[in-house]
């Protein structure tokens, strides 16, 4: 474990903190917008993870393939959930996500 | 001839499919594409199919007859689709094949049904063809007539079953053709269930049959018809009967009854559903709500003789059931007389030929219930001809009527007919030649064909083949007035017969017409359209009626008006008439062994041969039949006599004085015997209490205890989990989270398990760890009670996943498991191993599975475990459990 296993480590720890951002923001905001944004971050966050562990598995690329794939399917879901906030928007004149409750009255 | 012999092999005859085939593709062409191909197309299609599968009959009986000549025995040309699935009993193996075949009886019956059902054809193209469903009515012939071929070329009781079930499907649907009235679909409901409890004494004889000949296919029922001969017990049907104790123990008193019997019986309640016998006949006069020319094709000339074919086929079962034949042949002739009786009253042309099928379908019942089975096809073959003549020519009446009367029930009462002979010739002769036919007035064909019937009813009975009776001799015989019984009742239905015919053709064809008084306001809506051309106006069948707009039109009810005349039909359907009335004629030749002929009996022969043991005559010569045919013709006489006499000569004064003098006795055939309000009260009646028990054990036990109980737990579960509803993205996002977290502590803990391989005999054991992500194992023992671990191989975890030891027997130790993930926490598995004392064995014994090995010479030799010693004889009075080694 030499200089490339402590570069590793940097990197898993700055995954962890920023999933951990993500988290928690998705937990305590409220505005829809700022949530898919959380959701963003905690998507990246597991690619870094990805393409640090990647490292150490020298000639697999196993590690950056799945973070492209992350990243086209992150491109897919944040069109859509836009979709919806737009139509909820539309709907509510609001974007605060304790507003979109129909189905529970 | 040759070519075709090789073309088609016997064991291959792909003709067959030909036959088969094309009615079915042009049932399918008409009832799915049929709207859009215009009826031109559909006339072309349905025809075609009909009229080319007649022709590969034609080829396929010709081919038939030629190697029978050869062969001079019964030949058999099969053809097999595909193999189905095989039933595994506890007797044997019966495959149950798709499997079609040609053999003498069923050649003659497919002519039968594709020839007649080509002539019904092309008299419906013209028949139906004002009708909306025209394309619908021709896919349903279609289909009628494929099913008909299954039901009689299959060579297995499963194949002819799916046929009998696609017939009566199409029975079914041409019932209710009309299905927009009430009545015609309730008939066609009501045809559709009295043949379902006929189905289910055919599927009883089927079971029956695989249990006891060990076979489905005509030729294997056949070799193992002498299984039959066997008594089964029908009663109590379990063990005993249930609290048997509180009534007396005599209800379980078994009962028993031949095996022939109960098959024969079984197998006759299929027919009398499919055949209109009593008690399920009640279904058949129902059945003329359909479309003319169904009646018929199907409740006249093919479908309904499926019984007394289904009879032809298993003849060497009936003759095996001497008891099951008598009550067959009489219910055949309380049928014949019955039905008969009924239909000298009725006034509607179509229930007065209704009757008369049923009638004369109980002859052939009497016929091959005697055990004289070509008798009885014979009368199938000339009753197709005349009672199809017959009911086509009712068809060609009503369709005349149609011209003054859009009603159903008005136009095809007798009443409203007479003088028809000036209107329509070709329909009056041929009708004419089919009465007489039908009457038995020698020499067309239900002369001879009946006449053969009374004569093998007053000779013949069933006795059972003697090598049959000879080992079981417990079997019923007839007793000597049965045949003299069944004589007297044929004779009496026979004169019955000729009343009735020949009222229904006097009334319709002589004597004044009188439609022209009855349809009060009836305008034609082509009033310049008069003449010949003026049934084109008119709707082709008779269940259109007539607006009610028209009765605002006050006229005398006594005038005659002024509107189309009845008029003869168009050629498609007089052809039919023309060929089916000459077939009447003369097919009775097929066998008239009075002048010396015998075609029929010569070709079925091969088949009957083992029917032809069963049965024995009291005139093995033939010297009676003179004697007792002379009675027969002049009873038909007598009876054609009293109907001129009563209808031509007396315009029907007789008949009403009688009727005035016995009122009670007419209003009882009026009412047909009632029987359709006895089965309304009885078991209609039944049924419905039953229905309505079950109504309302749903509504208060279903409903009331299951549903609500289940549905009140659900609710309170609800009520309690509904607070975890927030609605509140950030809440489940929430539970998430914990999940996840818990998921994840779950899967990172480290879990020590381990399976152990015991071989107690040997005395070796070993255990293995059970692997988990980034664990290192250690293993250690405790070889005392209450003594200390002992680590193998020092403190260190390592990769090895086993360890393996050996105990003494007796001796016991605890192993212990220990794991550790690549956190560095630990977890511990422990069991208790103990080696018994003994391992069931006497002393001494030897495991010779697995020490007889095969010698050097090539014999087994006797290997001992090393250090085993020498093997001595178990002591018989030793203690097994007693001292170990």
């Amino acid at each position: 474990m030499s200089l490339l296993g402590n570069v590793l480590e940097h990197y898993v720890m700055l995954a962890g903190l920023i999933f951990a951002i993500g988290a928690v923001g998705f937990l305590i905001r409220r505005n829809v917008l700022v949530q898919l944004m959380c959701i963003e971050l905690m998507l990246n966050a597991v690619n870094l993870a990805l393409v640090g562990y990647n490292r150490v598995h020298v000639g697999d690329m196993t590690g950056h393939l799945f973070a492209f794939f992350v990243i086209a399917v992150a491109a897919a879901e944040l069109a859509v959930g836009l979709a919806i906030v737009i139509a909820f928007y539309r709907l509510k004149s609001s974007v605060q996500s304790d507003e979109a409750d129909a189905l529970r009255h | 001839m040759q070519t075709l012999q090789v073309v088609f092999p016997p064991t291959d005859f792909t003709l067959l499919a030909v036959i088969l085939g094309l009615p079915l593709i042009g049932a399918f062409i008409n009832g799915v594409f049929g709207k859009r191909l215009g009826n031109q197309a559909v006339t072309l299609m349905a025809l075609g199919a009909v009229g080319a599968s007649f022709v590969a009959s034609l080829l396929a009986f010709f081919i038939l007859r030629g190697q029978q000549a050869e062969s001079q025995s019964a030949v058999r040309l099969t053809w097999t689709a595909w193999e189905w699935l095989t039933l595994n009993t506890p007797n044997a193996r019966v495959p149950l094949e798709i499997k079609f075949s040609l053999d003498a009886l069923n050649a003659t019956m497919s002519l039968v049904v594709t020839g007649v059902g080509f002539l019904i054809h092309l008299y419906s193209s013209k028949y139906m063809q004002e009708d909306p469903g025209y394309y619908r009515f021709f896919a349903y012939l279609n289909l009628f007539v494929f099913s008909m071929l299954v039901l009689i070329l299959g060579d297995n009781l499963p194949v002819l079953f799916i046929g009998w079930e696609g017939v009566g499907l199409c029975s079914y649907l041409l019932i209710g053709f009309w299905f927009h009235e009430d009545a015609n679909a309730a008939a066609g409901k009501k045809a559709f269930i009295a043949n379902r409890v006929g189905d289910f004494g055919l599927l009883c004889a089927m079971g029956l049959l695989v249990y006891y000949s060990g076979a489905l296919n005509w030729s294997g029922i056949e070799a193992g018809a002498a299984g039959l001969a066997t008594q089964v017990q029908i009663w109590p049907l379990g063990r005993e009967v249930p609290l048997a104790a509180l009534v007396g123990q005599w209800i379980n008193a078994p009962v028993y009854v031949d095996a022939s019997t109960l098959v024969a019986m079984f197998l006759f309640l299929g027919c009398a559903g499919k055949s209109a016998q009593l008690p399920l006949y009640v279904w058949l006069p129902d059945a003329m709500a359909g479309p003319t020319p169904v009646s018929a094709l199907i409740h006249a000339a093919t479908m309904v003789t499926a019984g007394v074919y289904l009879m032809c086929r298993m003849s060497g079962v009936f003759v095996m059931a001497p008891k099951a034949m008598l009550i067959i042949a009489f219910i055949g002739a309380a049928t014949a007389l019955l039905a008969a009786s009924i239909a000298l009253v009725q006034n509607d042309i179509k229930k007065v030929l209704a009757y008369s099928t049923v009638s004369q379908l109980g002859y052939m019942f009497v016929g091959v219930g005697v055990g004289a089975f070509t008798a009885g096809f014979f009368h199938v073959l000339t009753h197709a001809f005349f009672k199809a003549c017959l009911f086509l020519g009712a068809g060609s009446v009503i369709h005349a009527m149609h011209a003054r009367i859009h009603d159903t029930e008005a136009s095809q009462d007798m009443r409203n007919m007479g003088g028809m002979k000036a209107f329509m010739p070709i329909t009056h002769v041929t009708f004419l030649i089919s009465c007489i036919a039908i009457a038995g007035i020698p020499p067309l064909a239900g002369f001879w064909s009946k006449d053969e019937i009374l004569y093998m009813a007053y000779t013949q009975s069933v006795s059972a083949p003697e090598a049959v009776r000879a080992v079981y001799p417990g079997l019923y015989q007839w007793p000597a007035w049965a045949g003299k019984a069944l004589y007297v009742m044929g004779l009496l239905g026979a004169l019955m017969t000729a009343f009735y015919m020949f009222r229904l053709y006097i009334r319709i064809f002589h004597g004044e017409f009188k439609g022209w008084t009855i349809v009060k306001g009836w305008v034609d809506p082509h009033a310049h359209a008069h003449g010949d051309d003026a049934h084109a106006a008119h709707d082709g069948h008779d269940d259109h009626g007539h607006g009610g707009d028209h009765d605002h039109h006050a006229f005398d009810p006594d005038e005659p008006r002024e509107g189309p005349r009845p008029h003869e039909s168009p050629w498609q359907m007089t052809t039919p008439l023309v060929v089916l009335a000459a077939l009447a004629a003369v097919a009775g030749f097929l066998n008239a062994p009075l002048i010396g002929l015998h075609v029929l009996d010569d070709w079925l022969a091969p088949i009957f041969t083992l029917a032809k043991t069963g049965v024995t005559s009291v005139d093995p010569e033939h010297a009676m039949m003179l004697t007792l045919a002379i009675p027969s013709v002049l009873i038909a006489a007598t009876g054609v006599g009293v109907a001129v006499y009563f209808y031509y000569l007396k315009g029907g004064e007789p008949a009403a004085a009688i009727a005035e003098k016995a009122p009670g006795v007419h209003r009882f055939l009026m009412g047909k015997w009632y029987v359709d309000e006895l089965y309304e009260e009885t078991v209609i009646g039944a049924i419905d209490s039953l229905a309505e028990f079950f109504n309302w054990a749903d509504r208060w036990i279903i409903d009331g205890i299951v549903a609500r109980l289940t549905a009140g737990i659900a609710r309170l579960f609800g009520s309690v989990l509904r607070f975890t509803q927030t609605g509140r993205v950030q809440a489940y996002a929430a539970a998430m989270v914990v999940g996840t977290a818990l998921v994840g502590y779950y899967l990172l803990t480290p879990r020590a398990s381990a399976q152990l391989f015991e071989d107690d005999r040997a005395g070796s054991y070993r255990v293995e760890a059970a692997p988990g992500l980034g664990y290192s194992y250690r293993f250690s023992s405790q070889l005392t009670e209450d003594g200390e671990f002992q680590l193998e191989a020092g403190d260190a975890f390592h990769d090895r996943r086993t360890t393996s030891f050996n105990l003494e027997r007796g001796q016991s130790r605890t192993v212990r498991v220990e794991v550790k993930d690549a956190f560095g926490h630990t977890s511990k598995w422990e069991r208790r191993i103990e080696r018994p004392k003994t391992d069931g064995r006497p002393p001494g014994s030897v495991d010779f599975n697995t020490m007889i090995q095969q010698g050097a010479d090539g014999r087994p030799r006797l290997v001992l475990p090393p250090g085993h010693p020498e093997p001595t004889l178990p002591d018989p009075g030793a203690d097994p459990q007693g001292g170990a080694q």
